[in-house]
């Protein structure tokens, strides 16, 4: 998997392009891994005893 | 806001500026997302209108933040004790979006540049290749953190226990019950 996008200027130099877009599924699989942790830590410590 | 069991948590000026964040970021991530998961579009007129409205909004955010508010509740105790109306969770929450924000915003508007807009001359030789490949991976990497932070701002918006945040940001209230339980298990 890539991080960076690379591409050549027209000189042939390398130069950078953006972020690589197949980090996009992981930035979103982070925000999943925080709802399941916490979510897990919820089942585990119960609810906040926080009403309406 | 009649009840004197009631508590102004935001008033309207800030729930507004809320709301049209919010707006102004999910047009600006759709518009900039879409495209890369084959959802072809011109997406490039609507994001950076957007991006400019964005900027107003920062704007008006820092100027209001600076001006009126006690800069002190924004940060941290010591002590653990808590500082202002905001939990330990939501201030990470705001400067995580600060971050992401401003530098999205600062990167956008050198990539202006790049473009023809009614107000700039384009002009894309006022960087070298290789400041525009940091000021490409500066927006893009703020592009990725925005997916993490507004999943995780919904999901927290959403959850049973914050439903009193979710009511005051659109109405504006929260009970006394609801501010002293929410100090407590701060």
């Amino acid at each position: 998997m890539e991080i960076l996008r690379v591409g050549h200027d027209a000189w042939g130099r390398l130069v950078l392009q953006g972020v690589s877009w197949d980090l996009l599924p992981i930035a979103a699989g982070i925000g999943v891994l925080v709802i399941l942790g916490h979510a897990v830590y919820r089942l585990i410590r119960g609810k906040p005893e926080r009403k309406e | 806001m009649n009840s004197p069991e009631r508590i102004t948590r935001h008033a309207a000026v800030d729930r507004l500026f809320h709301w049209l964040t919010a707006a102004t970021v999910l047009t600006l991530m759709g518009t900039a997302l879409l495209p890369i998961m084959g959802m072809h579009f011109d997406w490039v007129p609507v994001h950076w209108v957007t991006g400019l409205v964005l900027v107003l909004l920062v704007i008006f955010h820092l100027f209001r933040s600076l001006a009126w508010r006690k800069l002190r509740s924004l940060w941290f105790s010591a002590d653990g004790r808590p500082v202002g109306k905001y939990s330990v969770a939501q201030k990470l929450m705001h400067h995580a979006m600060g971050l992401m924000v401003l530098s999205a915003v600062v990167t956008g508007l050198l990539m202006l540049k790049k473009i023809e807009t009614p107000f700039l001359t384009r002009d894309p030789y006022i960087f070298g290749s290789h400041t525009w490949g940091v000021v490409y991976v500066t927006h893009g990497l703020a592009a990725l953190a925005a997916v993490t932070l507004v999943i995780i701002h919904v999901y927290f918006g959403l959850i049973p226990e914050n439903r009193m945040y979710l009511r005051a940001m659109v109405r504006g209230w929260v009970t006394r019950q609801e501010q002293w339980l929410a100090k407590k298990t701060t």
